[in-house]
């Protein structure tokens, strides 16, 4: 906070010395016309320090936050997560909202937003409340590894223990990503479902939708350590 | 009964009571120094293999933890125990290297807005237990 009054100080000194130049030109203007030259160049210089500091000060106070919608109406919304952070307040002239559409983006407006959607949102942050200067609708991804512990033939499903103690029980789809490392080549190949073996490492990544129950997800690509490669 | 005999009764008992504290404090130690440590020898064996084996920990200089970026790569730099497998995976991208030379710098894509990473280093000793980083890492176009 203080570092933001000190940097705020900074820019108005600096556009108060603009200010001044631009005057000061305007009076002399009428005088010659070589001055005005070396005056615009000072502008000039001026201007790009100016920018700078701005650039500067935005990329120092600019945060980004993420968790799903609670609640929103017209100009802020709040989301579930864990951090101190977890206000957005929208402003009109700032704010844009994208929906990720995998590799492409598509512009919404702040009103299509809805409750429980997952939301990225960077911009600058005063008083443990964040305004927006980008809101982006993606999906949540949770991104952990483990041990199998158990696999599910008739099911497709496999147990992962987690080195924080956690159990995640993973559904294989025909949309399930599966990839074994070689463990000569340490290259990813392509697996299905009977090559997966308790002991094995997994290192697994699924979408969060925020309703599931007992830790059970689809898989949405799974990377295997074969335990081969820990007794060699 | 005398003055001086009373004196050396006194002088007598506290010159006794010092002996015997010196006597006692003293069978002690000797019987310390006598006494050993039967410890299983297994026990004993796996303390001496771990003895001078210290594994170098995984440090992440680069990037930083819920940093933005405006580029869609980044580079993984830091360090890590020499010769442990390293894998790097988020949703769009599974990477595994040998980590040949202790430190590392290794490009990762990114994909646009939140990238949730997952860090683990397998050590090729055995003994000593994987190590694992999560982080996440904006990437905000700097058009947007």
């Amino acid at each position: 906070m203080k570092n933001l009054i000190q940097n705020t100080l900074f820019v108005c000194f600096l556009i108060t010395l603009l200010v001044g130049g631009v005057v000061g030109q305007t009076s002399s203007s009428s005088a010659s016309a070589s001055p005005t030259v070396v005056i615009d160049k000072d502008i000039q210089q001026l201007k790009d320090k100016i920018a700078n500091k701005v650039s500067e000060i935005r990329k120092e106070n600019n945060k980004a936050i993420s968790g799903f919608v609670l609640s929103i109406n017209e100009n802020k919304m709040k989301l579930n997560n864990s951090e101190d952070v977890n206000q957005v307040k929208f402003d009109d002239t700032l704010t844009k909202a994208f929906k990720v559409l995998g590799t492409t983006k598509k512009e919404i407006k702040t009103s299509d937003i809805k409750k429980n959607d997952y939301a990225i949102v960077s911009g600058v942050v005063v008083d443990n409340v964040i305004t927006a200067n980008v809101v982006l609708i993606d999906e949540n991804f949770l991104v952990d590894s483990g041990k199998i512990t158990e696999i599910d033939k008739e099911n497709y499903n496999i147990k992962v223990l987690t080195s924080d103690k956690n159990t995640y029980s993973l559904d294989i789809d025909t949309g399930t990503k599966q990839y074994l490392i070689n463990i000569k080549t340490l290259e990813r190949e392509t697996i299905g479902f009977s090559k997966l073996k308790e002991g094995d490492m997994a290192h697994f990544v699924v979408k969060k939708v925020g309703d599931e129950k007992d830790n059970n997800y689809p898989a949405y690509k799974i990377l295997i350590i074969p335990q081969e490669y820990f007794i060699k | 009964m005398k003055k001086e005999t009373i004196t050396a009764i006194i002088l007598g008992l506290i010159f006794g009571g010092v002996v015997a504290v010196f006597i006692s404090l003293k069978s002690k130690d000797i019987e310390l120094s006598k006494n050993k440590v039967i410890a299983p020898l297994e026990e004993k064996s796996s303390s001496s293999s771990l003895v001078g084996a210290e594994m170098e920990p995984l440090e992440i200089s680069e990037p930083a933890n819920n940093g933005i970026v405006e580029k869609d790569t980044i580079r993984f730099k830091g360090t890590a125990s020499k010769d442990s497998l390293i894998v790097i995976q988020s949703p769009i991208k599974d990477l595994a290297i040998k980590n040949t030379q202790g430190k590392f710098d290794l490009e990762f894509p990114l994909a646009l807005g939140e990238n949730s990473i997952k860090i683990v280093v397998y050590p090729k000793e055995k003994q000593f237990r994987p190590q694992e980083k999560y982080m996440k890492v904006y990437y905000i176009d700097s058009e947007l």
